[in-house]
């Protein structure tokens, strides 16, 4: 999942990309979520007291419609309009991660069999959510369900953060919102983290910007595809022993994956081994072409919300309470009803920073990590 | 170094708290020709532009241009220790790490100097472009904000229209509608009531009454505000200050038919 240690690394270097901030400041915004993550979350997450999934009189897992409907309706009530892409078929490339991850939940599986005897509520809850994952008719209902609420969702061709960010970077919407940070691979202006958690954990949002990593990184896309190719990405193994912070080094000194796989093997006392038939060339066109539907030929409207559809579908088949529903659909009419409050951004451009601003901030930086360092070394020095 | 100082506290105290709703950190701008701001509120929907040019302090020194980040809320609490009529002296150095603000009560021959901490506030300057408005009126500040706080009790959004007869305020709301209508009049004996609609082309447009409200915090600053309006544009509302002005300006709300 994701590019692992992506996050701190932006953290470290680029400071300035990400900040973090509240759900109501994205006040009249449009943005494309993955719908995929946010159902495997809310499978995840949203739970009983005794860690069972919720479901319906019948047996069926409903914990995907309760968390689609409550944080969707969140998202509306902050002026908020979502839109959701779902997952094509996975590109080839991603076999290997995908039979990993089908290996992983069978362990969890056999695990859970073997605690049936003697583990406790806790422990096989815990291999349980590792064995989640979304159904074919889960992602049926999902979709459904949108339709009722009159929230429009699109249907990627490959993966659904390719074209959340394919929709950002046409200005369809403003933001691609995933957990994933390969959605900044394709380029998305912004990237939302945090988007869909639930409002109990009161976890702030934090917004990346792509163009301020790239200003921090001091890379171009090209090089920062090959920094997320070394560092993990879904597509290709890494080479044994590079680590974020080795995997930037690299790509400052040889500037594309090519010169370093090229370096590592002419220096036969190098420490890496590079995997042999290593794909990165492929997963580099996967990160740079991605399969996505032309944004423009999409049909994206937010519509009213069906209430009576809603309370059909979701008390009668699923078993919800019906007032709660049907307070909840009103949010929703009441939110497309209304005029949406305009943003300055729109009227106003941001000026650039001068010059003498930009090297304020860039001290400003550098001291902050040095102080970083400081502390880590007195640390060390305890020890 | 900046030395700046200003015969009543009162100016600076009631700048400070009709922009605290609206702003949290900000950087206060001082240069050779005075005191000025620019920020935005967190969801980028208003934004709040002073300028106190030098000639409204009564002694204003600055040799080179400082950026003074400051917590709002922070110097609300300091600017509240200090009396109204209080002579007010803000001190800083080159690159200063501390603002300095001095009240001095000159019937008690009373000192009180408070040091309120800065801190580097990143924030983004926007360029406000020259704008031709349709419609400007200027009205008396208690009219105004009379009206944002009556329409706010109904409901959280306001029409404005503007026409060759007058200005429009009408809002529709969950317990009932309301509208409030005034035409252009002028008051010879008290110029600061006199209602005035310059007029290019009608426009009508809605706002945020919350943020209308937050704006009338500066009622205290001028007798009349200027309303400016284009349908291309944000709202703009204006009280004169002297020597300066504190302009507000707001993002309308917009139709969901130009969403489509």
């Amino acid at each position: 999942m994701g590019i692992k240690g992506l996050n701190k690394l932006i953290s470290d270097n680029a400071s300035l990309a990400i900040r973090q901030s509240e759900m109501k400041n994205f006040f009249g915004r449009k943005v494309a979520i993955d719908a995929s993550m946010s159902l495997y979350q809310f499978l995840i997450a949203v739970r009983q007291q005794d860690g069972g999934q919720l479901t319906n009189e019948n047996g069926d897992t409903t914990s995907h419609l309760m968390g689609m409907f409550y944080r969707t309706l969140r998202m509306v009530d902050n002026g908020i309009k979502p839109l959701y892409v779902f997952d094509g078929k996975p590109p080839v490339m991603k076999g290997g991660e995908l039979a990993k991850r089908l290996e992983r939940r069978e362990t969890a599986e056999k695990a859970i069999a073997e605690l049936k005897e003697t583990g406790t509520v806790e422990e096989i809850s815990k291999f349980e959510r590792r064995t989640v994952r979304v159904t074919k008719e889960q992602n049926e209902d999902a979709k459904k369900l949108l339709k009722l609420m009159g929230i429009p969702y699109v249907e990627a061709p490959c993966e659904a953060e390719a074209q959340c960010a394919a929709l950002a970077k046409a200005g369809k919407v403003y933001a691609a919102a995933s957990e994933d940070m390969d959605t900044l691979c394709y380029k998305t202006p912004f990237l939302l983290r945090h988007l869909t958690f639930s409002e109990a954990r009161k976890m702030p949002i934090s917004e990346i910007s792509y163009d301020k990593i790239i200003e921090g990184l001091e890379l171009t896309h090209a090089q920062f595809i090959d920094l997320c190719i070394l560092m993990g990405c879904d597509y290709c193994d890494t080479i044994r022993g590079v680590g974020p912070v080795t995997a930037y080094k690299l790509i400052k000194e040889h500037e594309t994956l090519e010169n370093i796989v090229q370096a590592i093997e002419r220096d036969p006392k190098s420490k890496y081994q590079v995997p042999e038939n290593w794909p990165y060339k492929e997963a580099r066109l996967l990160f740079l072409e991605p399969e996505v539907a032309d944004p423009d030929t999409l049909d994206i409207k937010w519509q009213e919300p069906d209430i009576e559809g809603l309370v059909e579908y979701l008390v009668k088949d699923n078993g919800f309470a019906e007032d709660r529903i049907r307070a909840g659909a009103e949010r929703l009419k009441k939110q497309t009803k209304t005029a949406t409050q305009g943003r300055l951004d729109g009227f106003f451009k941001v000026l650039p920073k001068t010059p003498e601003q930009l090297a304020a901030a860039k001290r400003k930086n550098t001291k902050a990590t040095d102080d970083k360092k400081k502390t880590k070394k007195a640390k060390f020095g305890k020890k | 170094m900046l030395e700046a100082k200003l015969e009543q506290a009162a100016l600076l105290k009631r700048i400070v708290d009709s922009i605290r709703d609206i702003v949290q950190d900000c950087n206060f701008e001082c240069s050779e020709s005075g005191l000025s701001l620019q920020a935005m509120d967190n969801s980028h929907i208003a934004l709040v532009s002073l300028l106190l040019g030098k000639d409204g302090f009564t002694d204003y020194r600055c040799d080179r241009s400082i950026s003074l980040g400051v917590n709002v809320g922070a110097l609300t609490k300091i600017l509240k220790c200090g009396g109204n009529d209080d002579v007010l002296t803000l001190r800083a150095e080159d690159k200063p790490s501390v603002l300095s603000v001095m009240f001095e009560d000159s019937i008690q021959d009373r000192i009180s100097e408070y040091n309120l901490k800065l801190m580097d506030v990143d924030q983004e300057h926007m360029g406000i472009p020259d704008t031709e408005y349709s419609a400007s009126v200027t009205m008396p500040t208690a009219e105004f904000q009379r009206i944002a706080r009556d329409l706010h009790t109904l409901s959280d959004s306001v029409e404005i229209d503007v026409n060759k007869e007058g200005i429009t305020f009408s809002c529709d709301g969950d317990i009932g509608a309301g509208s409030i209508v005034l035409k252009p009049s002028s008051n010879i004996d008290r110029p600061e009531q006199s209602i005035n609609v310059e007029i290019v082309e009608p426009v009508t447009l809605s706002f945020n009454l919350k943020y209308l409200n937050h704006f009338c915090k500066a009622s205290g600053l001028s007798n009349q505000v200027t309303l400016r309006l284009s349908g291309e544009a944000p709202l703009l509302v204006e009280y004169k200050l002297p020597n300066g002005f504190i302009r507000f300006f707001l993002a309308p709300k917009i139709g969901d038919d130009e969403e489509a």
